[in-house]
């Protein structure tokens, strides 16, 4: 495998811009038309992701120990978009296409060179689906439940038909049917349940076309698809230390599953959760917060608005609430939510002494079809 | 003999299974035992003659099957598209998408829009229902005790509202006290000065006096509160009291 060689070749499709993808995809559906069908209508959110992709994996190819789990986690993820094997040499081949139509220098040395890559990229990709093949590609889930909050925030409640099994702050990709093909995270809002209900917080977004749908157009009786667990936001479940949990809007979900976690499975710690919106009329789950405050005498519950000076909440940005209330030095401590408050927040604690390994943070942003390859999370 | 190769006309047609099963030779002779020679000879040729084409049909279908194969495993399994289909195809998903696109950023554009409006109007209402909570209280504050006058009615809350009520309300009843036993000290040096010009005219009780300047005070002192307060008001002494204090609200709260 020639690494330089296939790096400048792949510079120069990637200097094609969206080109280069379009090729890909019209060149794949002319010669398979039955991939098709796995991918949504518009396909302009798939191509940026896919050479984005694809990008990473060039230019890591020579350091497979970084690859490999990265490759892991794809193809176990391919499984939910019903990718079979035999669809991985057709995909080879029209990307080999793909390279060789936007490069003028294009040799079979380098067409080897990318075959055999590709081959380890597609093996490796397809152990790991087939090792996963013990659990569901997918899992059918009933909404049992769909209350609308705020003009544009639903609580749902799911039921999964065959158990669901994840960890509190992780993450899961959805499809509904109103939407096909487009998947997105969502981060439970409760720890897992005897009785499997999940719980789902969802903000519309303006053009977003799953979020709206899920918020205006899915109701108790639909099913969902759900796609296997991801996300790194957990709790050491080990350590004992108090805990400090930060969200910034959409960002209460894990932090309200962690909360849940302490209560149904401990080890019993004083939790204390601090929730920023930016309106009052935002803060779309204020009951239920205050009956788990109340219920557990451990557990303390602090609202906050940023942008509403009328409102008898606490006032500010969530990071400069939290600080007020402290010292926080001994916590361990979760933040989720928007980029630009998890970054502030952040910076805020590290300032005030809390050491870095005892921060985890996850930032939610608006809808991508997908994680990153460094597991991403949105809303 | 009775089957087909004994009649010339059926050679050219293939010699099938059937033929063979229904040959029937006939015997020779009852001298020689056994079927005519030169019949089994004819058949028995034909037989070889089936058998070889048989076999090289076959091994021409084997190397047909073979290169086929050879085909399928060889060259990529089918042909790929031409440049030009692809062309096409990618101008129109491009096409489609630029359409899915453009609705989901006018939708963005629309709910965006209606949101920033939704909170506008909430925020106006929220507002009004402020404003209209801190009119009902002042009116309230009116009706029950001192209350500012005009000049300072916005940018109060209402603790602070509070304490300025209880503030007037002891303010009121220090001046009452002040007031009546002036009053009655004057009332008292009138009596003395005019029982002494006329005994005979010297009205019984000294406290409808009080109520009486009390009144006096407070139409020259107040016009706001006239309107609340009927002529034969038990509380008309206080309510006099209130206007001398009310004139003086801004005071304390400075």
């Amino acid at each position: 495998m020639d690494i330089p060689a296939m790096r400048a070749s792949f510079a120069k499709a990637s200097a094609a811009g969206d080109e280069a993808p379009l090729y890909f995809y019209s060149h794949l559906f002319l010669s398979h038309p039955e991939t098709r069908e796995m991918f949504p209508v518009s396909m302009a959110h798939q191509r940026d992701r896919f050479f984005a992709a694809l990008g990473e994996v060039v230019t890591r190819v020579d350091d497979l120990d970084a690859l490999v789990p990265i490759l892991q986690q794809l193809g176990r993820d391919h499984r939910k978009f019903a990718v079979l094997p035999a669809h991985y040499p057709a995909a080879g081949a029209s990307l080999l296409a793909t390279l060789e139509h936007f490069d003028d220098q294009w040799t079979p040395e380098l067409a080897k060179s990318w075959a055999e890559a590709y081959d380890v990229v597609a093996t490796v990709m397809i152990q790991a689906a087939e090792a996963a093949a013990e659990q569901p590609a997918w899992w059918e889930a009933d909404v049992v439940g769909h209350e609308r909050r705020a003009i544009d925030i639903a609580v749902l409640h799911i039921r999964p038909r065959v158990p669901y099994d994840y960890l509190p702050g992780q993450s899961l990709s959805l499809e509904t049917d109103v939407r096909p093909r487009l998947w997105r995270y969502y981060s439970p809002a409760n720890a897992p349940r005897p009785d499997g209900l999940v719980e789902l917080h969802v903000k519309a977004r303006d053009g977003g076309p799953v979020s709206s749908a899920l918020v205006r157009s899915v109701g108790v009786g639909d099913v969902l698809r759900l796609g296997p667990p991801v996300g790194h936001l957990t709790l050491n479940e080990d350590a004992d230390r108090d805990l400090l949990l930060v969200a910034g809007g959409m960002g209460l979900a894990p932090m309200k599953a962690m909360v849940d976690q302490v209560a149904r499975h401990g080890p019993p710690r004083r939790v204390d959760l601090f929730a920023g919106f930016r309106t009052e009329g935002q803060v779309y789950d204020r009951a239920d917060l205050e009956r788990l405050a109340k219920d557990n005498p451990w557990l303390t519950v602090t609202l906050a608005v940023s942008d509403d000076p009328v409102s008898d909440l606490a006032q500010g940005a969530i990071g400069d609430v939290v600080l007020r209330a402290g010292p926080w030095s001994s916590r361990e401590v979760c933040v989720a939510g928007p980029e630009q408050m998890v970054s502030h927040t952040v910076a805020r604690l590290r300032e005030h002494g809390v050491p870095p390994q005892r921060m985890s943070s996850e930032v939610f942003a608006p809808s991508r079809p997908g994680p990153s390859v460094d597991g991403e999370v949105t809303e | 003999m009775t089957s087909a190769p004994s009649r010339p006309g059926n050679a050219d047609r293939g010699l099938t299974p059937a033929d063979l099963q229904q040959v029937r030779f006939t015997r020779a002779s009852m001298l020689r035992p056994g079927y005519v020679d030169t019949e089994v000879d004819r058949v028995m040729h034909r037989a070889a003659e089936e058998l070889g084409r048989h076999m090289a049909e076959k091994a021409q279908l084997r190397e047909q099957v073979r290169t086929l194969q050879a085909q399928l495993n060889g060259a990529p399994a089918h042909v790929p598209p031409s440049e030009q289909a692809v062309r096409i195809l990618a101008t129109a998903q491009q096409t489609a998408d630029n359409y899915v696109a453009e609705a989901e950023a006018f939708s963005r554009q629309v709910t965006g829009e209606a949101r920033t409006q939704y909170e506008e109007a909430v925020r106006l209402a929220r507002e009004n229902a402020g404003a209209i909570i801190q009119a009902a209280q002042e009116a309230a504050a009116r009706l029950t005790g001192p209350a500012p006058d005009g000049s300072d009615r916005s940018g109060r809350s209402v603790a602070e509202l509070e304490e300025q009520v209880a503030y007037l309300k002891a303010f009121g009843q220090a001046v009452r006290v002040q007031l009546r036993s002036y009053l009655e000290a004057l009332i008292d040096d009138v009596e003395a000065e005019w029982g002494r010009a006329d005994p005979a005219a010297l009205p019984a009780p000294a406290r409808p006096h009080g109520q009486r300047t009390a009144v006096a005070v407070e139409s020259e002192r107040s016009t706001t509160f006239v309107g609340n307060t009927t002529a034969d008001d038990p509380a008309g002494e206080q309510a006099a009291v209130e206007g001398v204090t009310a004139a003086g609200a801004t005071r304390p709260a400075s």
